[in-house]
């Protein structure tokens, strides 16, 4: 996804000391970046803080900006990077793990209200992936939410996250792996009716 | 191509995510192979729940205070400094330092397999006991190459590298 024009005006403008113009820049993108920092902080509070803290460093280092690189996975790498220090400074894993274990139920209840059977069976699998893809690595699940949530190819992947393609596919192969093999053993019924 | 390789490279193929050479050789096997064909759509079918289950996952939303409030913090950051921005104290996403990275520990492996490979012959010495030592007994050797294999996924990957240890290349 290359930068359009837009941006490119938007980016001069704001370079040129019109700072109003920052506001549009990133307002197309913000869901997404929120989106993405709750996927790689698991954490509601956090990801609010992880995003603002992204779009304040992008506006500081938007000099740097290459403008031959898409604009959004640029904000996606700035992300990723504060949600990585802040786990790192924080090791809030388990923590983490258990929130999402006693939040989940909550968070799927209005759509399991038309079929309570099918919506249990919603419920029951969307907390159990929740859970798995909070038990596995920082950078296991920093590449499956880049690569198969906001559907990044392989390379676009590597830039974000400032590695090798080598190492996102290792990595991914490990995530699906582990997710794969979650639900064999925590759901066995849904391989079951498959 | 093996039954047990294919299935190492599975969940990487179930999202289409090999290289296309790798990937052809892959399929060849699959269509012929009815065990790993399952296995494939079975691997699919988990992968397609996952997503769908994450994506479906209640995402919050920016409320209108949380973004006018960060918008203000942008313009009094602005106001403050009184500048343009210049990328002071943000991190460096400058590839180079990527490949910089890559090169050193390419390098670092390399003196490592160099001193690690087991005890060397006697090196020979040059007529008349001079005290001057033929480091090689194959001074052709102009190329190393360094194979890291993941034993979890199966890939692959070989740098290549000059006499001098400089870093020329790799390849998956």
């Amino acid at each position: 996804m290359r930068m359009n024009e837009t941006e490119k005006e938007l980016i001069d403008m704001v370079l040129s000391g019109r700072t109003e113009a920052f506001e549009p820049l990133v307002t197309p993108h913000r869901d997404r970046l929120l989106a993405l920092a709750t996927r790689l902080t698991r954490n509601r509070e956090e990801a609010l803080e992880v995003a603002q803290e992204a779009l304040l460093r992008a506006y500081r280092s938007l000099a740097r900006f290459d403008v031959s690189r898409s604009f959004r996975n640029w904000l996606f790498q700035i992300a990723a990077n504060e949600a990585r220090d802040r786990y790192r400074r924080k090791s809030r894993e388990l923590a983490a793990f258990s929130e999402v274990v006693d939040r989940a139920p909550s968070a799927t209840a209005g759509s399991a209200a038309a079929d309570p059977e099918a919506g249990h069976d919603r419920q029951e699998l969307r907390a159990g992936i929740m859970r798995s893809l909070a038990a596995l690595s920082p950078r296991e699940r920093e590449v499956f939410v880049l690569r198969d949530l906001e559907e990044l190819d392989i390379r676009e992947t590597s830039r974000v996250l400032g590695c090798s393609a080598i190492s996102v596919r290792v990595n991914l192969s490990t995530a699906r792996r582990k997710l794969r093999d979650a639900i064999r053993r925590d759901l066995p019924h849904l391989e079951e009716k498959r | 191509m093996t039954c047990r390789k294919v299935r190492k490279l599975i969940p990487l193929i179930a999202g289409d995510d090999l290289r296309p050479g790798l990937a052809r050789a892959v399929r060849a096997h699959i269509d012929a192979c009815p065990g790993c064909r399952a296995e494939l759509e079975g691997f699919r079918a988990a992968l397609a729940e996952v997503k769908s289950a994450a994506k479906a996952e209640g995402l919050p939303e920016w409320g209108e205070g949380e973004w006018n409030a960060l918008m203000a913090r942008v313009a009094a950051e602005a106001k403050g400094t009184g500048n343009v921005p210049t990328g002071a104290g943000a991190r460096a996403f400058a590839p180079r330092w990527a490949a910089a990275s890559v090169l050193g520990a390419a390098i670092g492996l390399a003196v490592l397999s160099v001193l690690f490979r087991g005890p060397s012959p006697r090196p020979e010495t040059t007529p008349g006991d001079s005290g001057m030592v033929i480091a090689s007994e194959n001074p052709q050797q102009d190329r190393v190459s360094i194979t890291m294999v993941s034993p979890e996924s199966g890939l692959q990957v070989v740098w290549f590298l000059d006499k001098n240890f400089d870093y020329k290349g790799e390849q998956e």
